[in-house]
């Protein structure tokens, strides 16, 4: 949200668990370190930094993957989804050092490229226990070097909110491509007991979790409702809290309908920015405000406050006594439209 | 196999060429890809380099359209 761009959006929030972030990083590593050293002194210091980097970076990269739908699940983790942007570059960090280090030790001795290297060294590509597979990590970090790297807003505007998010979806395809590389890598014993213990409880949890939301999301989707006069019958209004929404499905599109100040206004779910879901997020000074990145529109309305352009389409509604109707009919985005007075 | 390879990293070769050569004109004239750019530090760019590096096929249509508006 602005007329021009900034290096990184950080407020006090933001640093505080930036802070966090690389502290518990730092804590990671050493610890690592530690644990290795004492039960396997005879690690070298490239097979150390390698492990550990890895590691930690599958570790923060099921956090990532696991914050969404937590913070679907549950209001409490929306702070740490409003991070997760940091979190993501900084796993790419950590993912970049595993990958330098181990294209340096296994593969930049030679006199053949690196890169090039890491494709033909194993050329058992049809073997299932001598697979190549740190191919398989390489075009991982591929992808995570352009997930991070597109980690911005210009990014946002530029390609179009639809295709940052398609980019963004590749995050599964380098998970797959790591669950692989690691468990492959078992196979020659590249890769410690421990890697392969996070990597098994972390696919459990993370598959869990999303499917678990995917059931709740899919019920609030094809809920029932009553039609009266072309209006359609939301809730009663005891069902929203103040200063947050409900969200209703209209025609496949996600409403959110807000109750504050003695009043309900309605516009449509998607935030323009990232494509957050307005619905989970409250009414902070007035503003609705995105629970992702904060972006704030405001509800009679759904224009976000001047000087900013963003805008989303709003609908009608109307109390018959104490239950929520609404039009289906979407307004242009933008669109005056008189709060509905409890 | 190796033919194979060989292709699918002459291509990358390439792609990343072509990306870096569009990040350093990006450097120079950002705000014709984003004239949000000219009110933006120029540092930013040198952030951003990367990505737009990485994107290009997205971003080189904005230049055309800009040249076209």
């Amino acid at each position: 949200m602005g007329l021009n761009y900034q290096l990184v959006l950080w407020n006090n929030h933001k640093k505080t668990y930036d802070k966090l972030i690389v502290l518990g990083m730092l804590l990671y590593i050493i610890l690592f370190a530690v644990v290795t050293l004492v039960f396997n002194s005879e690690t070298s210091i490239e097979t150390l930094v390698i492990r550990a980097f890895g590691s930690l970076a599958i570790i923060m990269l099921h956090i990532i993957l696991v914050i969404g739908p937590l913070a679907r699940l549950n209001s409490a983790f929306l702070p740490i989804l409003y991070n997760r942007r940091h979190l993501g570059v900084s796993m790419f960090i950590a993912a970049f050092i595993h990958g330098g280090f181990s294209m340096f030790q296994f593969h930049a001795l030679g006199d053949v490229n690196p890169i090039y290297s890491i494709f033909i060294s194993n050329m058992d590509y049809g073997s299932l226990t001598d697979f190549p597979f740190q191919v398989l990590g390489f075009l991982a970090l591929l992808i995570l070097f352009v997930m991070a790297s597109t980690s911005h807003d210009f990014f946002l505007g530029n390609l179009s909110a639809k295709t940052w998010k398609r980019l963004h979806m590749m995050v599964y395809a380098a998970y797959a491509l790591i669950i692989a590389h690691v468990f492959l890598g078992a196979f020659q014993q590249e890769t410690s007991p421990f890697t392969i213990g996070i990597l098994v409880f972390g696919f459990i949890l993370v598959s869990s979790l999303h499917l678990i939301t995917a059931f709740k999301e899919g019920h609030i989707d094809t809920a029932k409702t009553e039609e009266k006069e072309g209006w359609l019958k939301v809730c009663d209004i005891s069902e929203i809290e103040e200063d947050r929404a409900k969200i209703f499905t209209v025609e496949k599109e996600r409403i959110a309908i807000f109750k504050y100040d003695g009043k309900l206004s309605a516009i449509h779910n998607v935030c323009k920015h990232q494509g957050g879901p307005l619905g989970e997020g409250k009414i902070i000074d007035g503003c609705i405000t995105c629970p992702w990145h904060g972006y704030q529109y405001l509800p009679a309305n759904g224009q976000s406050p001047p000087p900013f352009t963003e805008k989303v389409a709003t609908y009608e509604l109307k109390l018959d006594g104490k239950t929520v109707y609404i039009n289906p009919k979407a307004f242009e985005e933008g669109t005056e439209v008189n709060p509905c007075k409890i | 196999m190796e033919i194979v390879i060989k292709i699918f990293l002459g291509i990358l070769g390439v792609y990343t060429l072509i990306g870096i050569l569009f990040g350093v004109f990006f450097l120079i004239k950002a705000p014709k890809i984003d004239p949000l750019m000219a009110d933006t530090k120029k540092k930013v760019r040198f952030l951003l380099f990367p990505g737009v590096a990485a994107t290009w096929p997205f971003l080189i249509g904005k230049l055309f359209n800009s040249k076209t508006a």
